[in-house]
């Protein structure tokens, strides 16, 4: 009897416990509630959206229901990220489509014309991989879910100065990119606040270009490291000439090459070995609860947009589920820029009230063709 | 060259007649007359007459019978193994493949070979008694294979009472639990471990006796055999005796059954003799070369291991193998007088207490591991502990009384010396070796285990050097209890209690191990003091969950240390490479001490930002105390 006695309490105390690590399940309200995604599913950057929207899909499978019970209904819309057909998007969505907010996983470029408008239609975008700083200026709807290109920046300037102790580098620009351009500069500026040297700042633009000639050009001024914030392409190729020239500089790139490179151009990695670049996550780094769970439910390699892909849509619930009505698009932006210390996969996010990102930013670098964690700058 | 038969009969079952035309068509000139079985047994004389060779296949039973006919009429025999008789096969080493077996059969240079008898029944190559699971297993067989059939034969093994009785009148009593009597068979652990010391000319019987004395004993056993299986053992293991006689009575305490050649036959009382040079077999060439120039030997009693006297009284009335064994009286006898004399005060163990205590004390402010490890070997902790365990493992209270009282005057004499000496320091640093002994985890508790039971061990066995294990034990011991005394002369409880926590847990850790330890020797056969082990118990359960949450913290406290060499901060623009962080705990508060690389001044409002980042970043109230480098 007694040793009934005691197993039953065993029983009822496990059972409690675990009752305690429970959440509470979610009743179904009937609603619905419509989330908008811009991005490019097509063209050549088809990847940044179909990879984002990979991401997006398996938060969602975690999480399909508000908190109120309502289900969450994706609208999507492929902008090629073209910067017309952003805007255009942007105006389906809000005006027809009555979308309660917006993410977007198209370049600086098209959210900065989506940013011209934004205020009109009043409805919150949540940018997650355009970095341009001026994304959030002039308007009060398109939050910033990436650091941004000023951060990204300086971080590079400093790494470069203070950890590689280098003191002359090379900036290689896309002029025809405004994100290229303002990282570029920006990078450019912090080096020389820093004491160092900008031997070249050069412009490459498209496929027509003469390689060779920048790689000559650059290299005659004998940097210490080369600062590429343009295309994976563009990079493999000056690489790969610049190692005809038996020329092997330091280089270094920004946001989500390298996971163009480890998902498009994996055969040509290796030829990348010792390529450092900035990005928002690392593989090798340690996860969150949350980054575990997102982890095993999602089947393949993510890509770094498709992390940002299942932190933006958690980001965005998050922020849907503290308003009483999630409809409430006003309700849901104040949400938004008032994210403080979310836990994402690998570490906290908070969204100040002007619009920008505080989170923390990887330095890693290609090795033996996979990608090699470096350092974590907060 | 080899020699052949010029005639044979051939003596066959209806299941061997098929051989008839293979042997009469044989290339070696001999005419093979043949005769079946049933035939024979009608008419012995008649059909024997004459004979001077017999070839037989068939069954056992009718290679006994012609066996049998052989020692009464002399004739010498040729055996056709079937395709089931691997014993058969193997003992006598007769070819598999049927023409060999046949040319073998019929050559002309039969071994003279001595016949047992057991029950008046042919036992061919081996008989067993009772259970013996040890020993019968097949020894052809691979490792992982005989290890589950060791285990399998191993449940509900019991020792029973034997009585032997030798030809030469040699009576031994003993408990098993089974034995095998043994013809030159190949194929069992029993006939490797007595391979070297039988022959088929030897005229005598072979018996190995199983008698594991407890589920340790076995598995000792069964690791030895694994491990040297393919040696021959001239040593005998420790539950396996030998007697080797011309004819041995085997009396059982109850009836069993006795099984010849793998077949029930009799059952005990056994009497199994031997008549030597009985038969001339056909023998394969490598058997018949061993056999060769082995002479008749002496009787062979080799029963050591086997229980005897008080042992044998204990067993008997067991129902079944314990799982530990019982130590020697001897060992038990000395061992206990030591434990006496050990749980005794004395000035030496007092003046050592002082003298190690101020040693380790010393060596604490000096932060010299080598002074310490000086004071470990002065220290003469081990002995009342030890002593301890044996009290209340056996419920001695006289023994654990005077333990107690010896240990606690030894832990009065070490606070005590340790606080007076540092309340005579002026200085009262804390060096990284008393802080080693700040943060006890359950891996502190894993070298306490490991002490007890060393402890414990050597204490068992006079010819090891109990030095070695005392200075393993002082390790555990003296090192936080003079750090404790030092807390009470700083008068600072959290040192103190840190400190005697790892006392504790090692005090106790030792007690437990060295108890167990003493319970698996076989010093005692169950646990008396169950009330005094299970207070012990209670008290490594308690310990154990701050040790746990110790040890959790220590885990977390690495990793965060670890990660932080990848850790940056852009404060106020200002980068600052963190080269070195050490998470520390004092007074409940988190102190995290850095070592960092910037190139710009800092001023109060980046460190206060950068307290800001990691209170975000890391969720956690951390006191701050920065070092830093400037890049030049």
């Amino acid at each position: 009897m007694q040793r009934f006695i005691h197993i039953t309490l065993f029983m009822v105390a496990v059972i409690g416990l675990a009752a305690c690590d429970q959440k509470p399940v979610v009743q179904p309200s009937g609603r619905t509630v419509k989330i908008g995604i811009v991005a490019p599913f097509t063209g050549t950057d088809r990847a940044k959206g179909n990879e984002g929207l990979k991401g997006i899909h398996t938060a969602m499978q975690l999480m399909p229901y508000l908190q109120n019970g309502d289900a969450i209904k994706l609208v999507l819309e492929d902008d090629g990220n073209d910067s017309v057909r952003s805007v255009k998007a942007l105006k389906k969505l809000a005006a027809t489509d009555k979308v309660s907010a917006i993410l977007t996983l198209s370049s600086s470029g098209p959210v900065l014309k989506m940013a011209d408008v934004a205020d009109d239609y009043k409805t919150p975008i949540l940018a997650l991989l355009a970095t341009h700083p001026d994304i959030t200026r002039n308007n009060h709807f398109i939050s910033q879910f990436p650091f941004d290109d000023d951060f990204q920046g300086t971080v590079a300037a400093q790494y470069v100065r203070d950890e590689l102790l280098m003191d002359r580098a090379a900036v290689v620009i896309n002029p025809e990119s405004a994100h290229s351009r303002h990282l570029g500069a920006k990078f450019a500026q912090e080096f020389q606040t820093l004491g160092g040297r900008t031997t070249n700042m050069v412009s490459l633009s498209g496929d027509t270009d003469d390689y060779e000639s920048v790689v000559k050009r650059v290299r005659r001024k004998n940097p210490e490291l080369v600062y590429l914030p343009i295309r994976a392409k563009a990079v493999i190729r000056l690489v790969q000439i610049a190692g005809k020239m038996d020329w092997h500089p330091q280089a270094m790139v920004g946001d989500g090459l390298l996971s163009t490179v480890l998902t498009k151009y994996r055969k040509e990695a290796r030829l990348l070995d010792g390529l450092l670049a900035s990005d928002f996550y690392a593989h090798q780094a340690p996860l969150s609860a949350y980054g575990k769970r997102l982890k095993s439910a999602y089947k393949g390699n993510a890509t770094t947009y498709t992390a940002l892909g299942m932190e933006g849509y958690a980001l965005l619930v998050n922020a849907l589920n503290r308003c009483r009505d999630p409809a409430d698009r006003a309700c849901i932006n104040r949400m938004i820029r008032s994210t403080r210390n979310f836990t994402g996969l690998m570490g906290r996010i908070s969204i100040e009230s002007d619009g920008k990102a505080r989170r923390p930013l990887f330095v890693n670098a290609i090795h033996d063709g996979h990608m090699k964690y470096v350092v974590k700058v907060y | 060259m080899t020699n052949y038969v010029s005639s044979a009969l051939f003596v066959y079952t209806p299941d061997t007649k098929a051989l008839i035309q293979r042997l009469q068509a044989n290339s070696f000139g001999t005419a093979v007359t043949p005769v079946a079985i049933d035939d024979l047994l009608q008419n012995p004389q008649e059909r024997l007459a004459g004979a001077d060779h017999v070839v037989v296949a068939g069954t056992l039973d009718v290679i006994k019978q012609v066996l049998q006919f052989a020692r009464e009429h002399a004739f010498s025999v040729g055996i056709l193994p079937g395709e089931t008789q691997k014993d058969l096969v193997r003992s006598y080493d007769l070819p598999r493949n049927l023409d060999a077996a046949v040319e073998l059969a019929l050559r002309r240079d039969a071994q003279v070979m001595d016949l047992i008898l057991c029950n008046e029944q042919i036992l061919l190559f081996k008989g067993a008694v009772g259970r013996v699971p040890l020993i019968d297993t097949p020894g052809a067989v691979n490792r992982p294979a005989m290890l589950v059939s060791a285990f399998k034969k191993f449940f509900g093994l019991k020792l029973l009472g034997f009585d032997l009785i030798t030809a030469g009148g040699r009576r031994i009593e003993t408990a098993a639990c089974g034995c095998m009597i043994l013809q030159h068979h190949v194929g069992s652990l029993a006939s490797r471990l007595i391979s070297h010391d039988s022959s088929l000319t030897d005229g005598m019987v072979s018996l190995v006796v199983a008698a594991p004395r407890s589920v340790v004993a076995y598995l000792r056993f069964l690791t030895r055999i694994l491990f040297t299986l393919s040696a021959k053992h001239k040593r005998l293991p420790a539950a396996i005796g030998y007697v080797r006689s011309a004819r041995i009575e085997i009396t059982s305490e109850t009836e069993l059954d006795v099984f010849i050649d793998g077949r029930r036959a009799t059952h005990t009382p056994l009497v199994c003799r031997t008549l030597p040079g009985a038969v001339r077999i056909n023998i394969g060439p490598d058997l018949k070369e061993k056999s060769k120039g082995v002479r008749h030997s002496a009787e062979r009693i080799d029963v050591d291991h086997l229980p005897k006297g008080k042992e044998l009284l204990k067993a008997r009335k067991q129902q079944k193998v314990p799982f530990f064994s019982y130590a020697s009286e001897e060992r038990f006898r000395d061992l206990f007088t030591a434990l006496r004399e050990d749980a005794r005060i004395n000035g030496a163990y007092l003046v050592l207490m002082v003298l190690s205590t101020l040693l380790a004390t010393v060596g604490l402010y000096l932060n010299s591991a080598s002074v310490v490890i000086g004071a470990m070997l002065l220290a003469p902790l081990m002995a009342p502990i030890v002593s301890l365990a044996m009290g209340l493992l056996r419920s001695d209270g006289m023994l654990a009384r005077n333990s107690i009282l010896k240990i606690m005057a030894g832990m009065a004499i070490a606070l005590g010396a340790a606080a007076l000496v540092t309340l005579l320091f002026a200085d009262k640093p804390v060096t990284p070796e008393m802080e080693a002994r700040l943060n006890p985890t359950l891996l502190d508790l894993g070298v306490a285990i490991t002490a007890g039971v060393a402890g414990a061990y050597t204490k068992s066995f006079k010819e090891i050097l109990q030095s070695l294990a005392g200075v393993a034990i002082a390790v555990a011991l003296v090192p936080p209890l003079a750090v404790a005394g030092i807390g009470i002369g700083r008068g600072d409880l959290h040192f103190f209690s840190q400190a005697f926590l790892l006392f504790s847990t090692n005090l106790v850790g030792i007690i437990l191990a060295s108890a167990f330890t003493f319970r698996v020797l076989g010093y005692s056969p169950v646990i008396r003091g169950k009330r005094g082990i299970a207070t012990v118990a209670l008290f490594l359960a308690l310990i154990a969950v701050p040790l746990s949450l110790s040890y959790d913290r220590i885990v977390q406290k690495r990793i965060i240390e670890k990660s932080w060499k990848k850790e940056r901060f852009l404060v106020n623009g200002k980068y600052l490479i963190i080269q070195r962080a050490r998470l520390s705990r004092r007074g409940g508060k988190e102190l995290i001490f850095m070592d960092i690389l910037a190139r710009d001044a800092l001023t109060r409002d980046d460190l206060m930002k950068f307290k800001q980042k990691i209170q975000t970043n890391f969720n956690r109230k951390l006191v701050l105390r920065v070092r830093t480098t400037y890049i030049p």
